[in-house]
């Protein structure tokens, strides 16, 4: 394959860039994994525990999900399987980002253990805005911004668990879909990009009364695109 | 089975689905699936949103949340501002009883 030739973005100038982009979410982030590692000591977990999965597994709606799940005595074999359901989006994610970065081997590997949805949705809202194109510093940058307030959170709330208050007393739920939808409105830049995301939307929301979360973000998601390329490329302004 | 264990298991079911898009990334698509991965965020992102919001039990106060950080969003194109004034105006709401 013939490397085509490109603009070199200096790695550290383009790591912190991603690094402060992902700030803002740091808000949505926070209360999110102190309520997880809340759930997983309430579910029994020790603190080396609970972090543990912050550290490796590093998938917050699974994570969440595990925790519950251990908390009903649930079989470890379900509990594995609802999180490979909630985390096939990474494939998705991961095809997307390609396109956009070059990525050598060893920064493919590096860049997989830390890919997130929040990640990859600032990555690509803010890649036309990076000098010379998107960089894996950049994602990095973006990805371990995430991992680091992710840990230090997980961390904070393993050992405050027993005092804090109840989570949904603090009406904290709200700042998920609210996190997400600052990723989703600039991406809503013409008449299709809203009638995927209605239809998506829509479609998740009826099927979330009769499936799991993560299968319903998945063949939503799936869903969604497909009907995006259709409208597309019907029309040949693909 | 052990916490660690399961741990692990999560693990390795997660990473591979991880590296398996970054990996795929180099393939030569035709315009169908090129145009089908530019819209997976917006359909990804949609599909966390809506359940989230419309299937919660306390829906009503996410729906004016949502509404005015959207409002906000669309405005200033900040996305902390969007957060926080969403989440004032779901506080608000809810106070309101709603």
């Amino acid at each position: 394959m013939v490397e085509p030739l490109r603009h070199v973005t200096p790695f550290w100038p383009a790591f912190w860039r991603g690094f402060r982009a992902l700030m803002p979410l740091w808000l949505g982030i926070i209360p999110f994994a102190v309520a997880y590692a809340v759930t997983a000591r309430a579910a029994g977990l020790g603190v080396g525990e609970t972090q543990l999965m912050s550290l490796t597994v590093f998938a917050g709606a699974s994570q969440f999900a595990a925790a519950g799940l251990f908390a009903g005595g649930a079989s470890a074999w379900g509990i594995v399987a609802t999180t490979f359901l909630l985390n096939a989006r990474h494939v998705l994610y991961g095809l997307s980002l390609a396109r956009q970065v070059p990525l050598t081997r060893p920064e493919r590997v590096l860049a997989a253990q830390f890919l997130t949805d929040e990640a990859y949705g600032v990555t690509v809202v803010h890649g036309a805005r990076e000098p010379g194109g998107l960089s894996f510093g950049f994602l990095l940058g973006a990805e371990l911004s995430l991992y680091a307030v992710w840990n230090a959170a997980t961390f904070a709330g393993a050992l405050a668990g027993a005092v804090l208050p109840d989570p949904a007393a603090l009406g904290v739920g709200v700042v998920f879909p609210l996190a997400f939808l600052g990723l989703l409105v600039p991406l809503l830049v013409d008449r299709k990009a809203v009638i995927v995301a209605l239809a998506s939307g829509l479609g998740a929301w009826g099927l979330s009364r009769v499936l799991p979360g993560g299968l319903v973000v998945l063949l939503a998601g799936v869903g969604g695109a497909l009907l995006g390329a259709v409208l597309v490329t019907r029309r040949g302004e693909a | 089975m052990s916490v660690p264990l399961v741990t692990l298991l999560m693990w390795l079911v997660t990473y591979p689905a991880r590296l398996l898009g970054l990996s795929l990334g180099r393939l030569k698509l035709p315009p169908f699936w090129l145009a089908f991965l530019r819209f997976v965020p917006v359909s990804v992102f949609a599909a966390l949103i809506v359940p989230d919001v419309l299937g919660s039990p306390e829906w009503p106060r996410r729906l004016v949340g949502c509404a005015v950080g959207v409002g906000l969003m669309w405005r200033t194109r900040n996305l902390a501002l969007g957060i926080l004034g969403g989440f004032g105006a779901y506080w608000l709401a809810r106070l309101a009883g709603l």
